[in-house]
């Protein structure tokens, strides 16, 4: 993915050039909200990274500008304001996610392809498929090599947002987020508890796991 | 000349209610004294006036039957000796008939006029007296004047000493008013008086004044008690932040040592791998630093309103998705769970908000309940206009002399010492309750000791 990121903090901004490029994505960096717009505008990017207090123009307004203007790429809040308010506003203004600062940098390089995978898949799919696993969302079915799974509707919901973003690490953060719409961490490890059993019911009876933890960040699924 | 300012004494609220109170009494007792003077004085006066008309239509009875007739009947009147007295005068002002001697006022041409006037009376021993008397005198149609009249005598002084009293119980009470208004709205201006002293005593720096209470449950009272409660508030704020300052240094400096330790130990270990195990602790420890502050802030910003967006949800809504939510964990430790909702429930909340104050009440009874034990948690009306929702572990619990202390920022009881967590999981919820004009209640669970688990009730207004 081309990813453009704007940031005042060099250090914070090399931080992040440095973790998207380790991921294999590359990475332009910004310093300032004017020229990050017209940079943004110009360039062929899949991804915008902005953090919501710049010099010169804000976050807010950046983005607001950028899809006003016909920008269509998807944008992720980077802002040491964590609130849930904050990030309505930023969904608002026309970014896609919000990241609190500090995060992660795993949780970073999840949001951020998660980002560029919704981009790329505005067409509605009925049919996800990663390996064996097939989901049909409009019979609300799963199967693995032609056998049926019986799932919970929230099993299902988890298990659909892991398949559309297969082959990506999605954090427990963006579970919650995403699956369940609460924006907190809960203490205790209950979103691990969820994936675990999701486990047992996708990969429990069968040779090759689908379903992996991927340690110190989240889970990924993946053929 | 420009006019001055009133003087201090008339600003007071004391006078101006004092004033307001005497016109009001004032305006009261003059009807009442209005009322007792048409009763007695007006009434007698009244009683007089019909007798007087008696007479007279008697008179014109006699009137009508001639002149002969009428002198006649004066003269049979003035010699019954009775409460009237007589004057017929012929067209000449002659004396005709009757007891009394002069007209008291010129005669009317050819009407009826009523006369007030005093006369001479003179006794056996001689003196004479003044008196009082009011009659009617009357032109007759053959040109002659007749005069019946009655001495005021005891009437006259009775309505005197009536319209005496009445004024000066007027004055009387006026005066007893004003002391009357004085008194009283100098006691409510003194109730007015102490809240003050007891707001300048406690910005002062004394937090610990209260303004007095009379439990006599009026205005002033609930005042005290609205002004004590809000003092009180303040007070725990205030101590709250000074040991919160304590705290976060006490609760930052452990995990910075840590840190600083493993950074040391890293720069010093010459196996290749100890720098990599050095960094990777070191972050653990950072997040821990992170985490805190998080909670702080969090916390701070729920408890000076600042967040949240409220409508009107239904809390079994989200109590229905905690469940889900928290049921596997539950399991997963071997404890039973037990959800208990009670249909649809609304309340004027921020989803996020109470998800994050349930969430942590599980989180607790999932982390302090042992294996085998139990939670629940429940959602239902209390009374009329309160929405309750509970959870219960059959964990160690809460002394009840604690408890108070739980929910105070930092506070990690002893037990708890040992396991994760910031310290600030209660205080939010408490947080959260305020916020939603709640109250969060800890009590026992009804278990046996150790194990007497614990009870958190966090209630909310109805919406």
């Amino acid at each position: 993915m081309k990813v453009i990121v704007i940031e005042d903090d060099a250090d914070a901004a090399a931080f992040v050039k440095r973790v998207l490029g380790e991921a294999g994505h590359s990475v332009d960096v910004c310093g300032d909200g004017e020229s990050g717009y017209n940079q943004a505008r110009s360039g062929e990017y899949d991804a915008l990274v902005v953090d919501r207090m710049l010099p010169g123009m804000d976050g807010l307004q950046l983005v607001k500008k950028y899809r006003d203007a016909g920008g269509r790429a998807p944008a992720l809040f980077l802002s040491a304001l964590g609130e849930v308010d904050h990030r309505v506003e930023g969904l608002q203004a026309g970014g896609d996610d919000y990241l609190a600062k500090p995060y992660a940098p795993s949780e970073l390089v999840a949001r951020v392809e998660a980002l560029g995978r919704r981009a790329t898949g505005d067409i509605p799919t009925t049919r996800l498929v990663v390996g064996g696993l097939e989901m049909d969302l409009l019979a609300r079915t799963v199967h693995r090599d032609g056998q049926k799974i019986d799932l919970q509707p929230r099993e299902f919901r988890l298990l659909e947002f892991l398949m559309r973003h297969a082959g990506q690490v999605v954090t427990r953060t963006m579970l919650l987020e995403k699956v369940w719409d609460y924006h907190f961490d809960p203490q205790t490890n209950v979103i691990d508890v969820h994936v675990s059993r999701l486990r047992g019911k996708i990969d429990k009876d069968f040779d090759r796991p689908l379903l992996h933890t991927v340690r110190g960040a989240g889970y990924r699924l993946e053929a | 000349m420009k006019i001055g300012r009133l003087p201090a004494l008339f600003r007071t609220t004391t006078f101006r209610l004092a004033l307001l109170h005497a016109s009001i009494f004032i305006l009261f007792s003059a009807s009442l004294l209005a009322y007792l003077y048409y009763e007695t004085a007006g009434h007698l006066g009244r009683q007089a006036e019909a007798e007087l008309n008696a007479e007279f239509q008697e008179l014109s009875a006699a009137y009508r039957g001639g002149f002969d007739r009428l002198n006649q009947a004066v003269t049979e009147r003035s010699g019954a000796r009775g409460k009237f007295f007589y004057l017929l005068q012929d067209g000449t002002g002659q004396k005709i008939a009757g007891d009394f001697d002069f007209l008291p006022a010129p005669a009317p041409v050819d009407q009826v006029v009523d006369v007030k006037f005093e006369y001479d009376v003179r006794n056996l021993s001689g003196q004479t007296t003044r008196r009082q008397a009011e009659g009617r005198i009357s032109r007759l149609s053959e040109g002659g004047v007749l005069m019946v009249a009655y001495d005021m005598g005891q009437l006259g002084e009775m309505n005197r000493r009536i319209t005496d009293v009445v004024w000066r119980s007027a004055v009387v009470g006026f005066v007893l008013s004003l002391i009357g208004g004085v008194v009283i709205s100098r006691s409510a201006a003194q109730r007015a008086e102490q809240l003050a002293r007891t707001t300048e005593e406690v910005m002062a720096g004394d937090l610990t004044r209260r303004a007095p209470v009379f439990e006599s449950g009026d205005e002033f009272d609930r005042l005290s008690v609205q002004l004590n409660a809000m003092l009180g508030k303040l007070e725990r704020l205030v101590i709250s932040s000074r040991s919160a300052g304590d705290s976060i240094a006490h609760d930052l400096r452990s995990p910075l040592t840590r840190l600083r330790n493993h950074l040391e130990a890293g720069l010093r270990d010459t196996n290749s791998e100890g720098p990599r195990t050095a960094l990777a602790r070191s972050i653990e420890d950072v997040d821990d630093v992170l985490n805190t502050f998080n909670a702080v802030l969090r916390l701070s910003r729920v408890q000076a309103g600042a967040t949240g967006s409220f409508r009107r949800t239904n809390v079994t809504g989200i109590t229905d998705e905690l469940a889900e939510l928290y049921q596997p964990a539950c399991e997963e430790k071997s404890m039973t769970f037990t959800y208990a909702p009670e249909g649809d429930l609304f309340v004027q909340a921020d989803r996020d908000l109470i998800a994050q104050a349930l969430s942590n009440l599980l989180d607790n009874a999932v982390k302090y309940t042992p294996a085998g034990g139990a939670v629940s948690l429940a959602v239902k009306r209390l009374g009329a206009s309160e929405v309750e929702l509970s959870v219960s572990d059959t964990g160690p619990g809460i002394p009840p002399e604690d408890r108070d202390r739980a929910v105070e920022r930092f506070v990690r009881l002893e037990q708890s010492r040992s396991e994760p967590g910031s310290g600030l999981g209660l205080s939010l919820v408490d947080a959260v309750a305020e916020a939603h004009r709640g109250r969060l209640l800890l009590d026992s669970a009804g278990g046996t000791p150790p194990n007497i688990g614990l009870a958190a009730r966090l209630i909310l207004p109805s919406a």
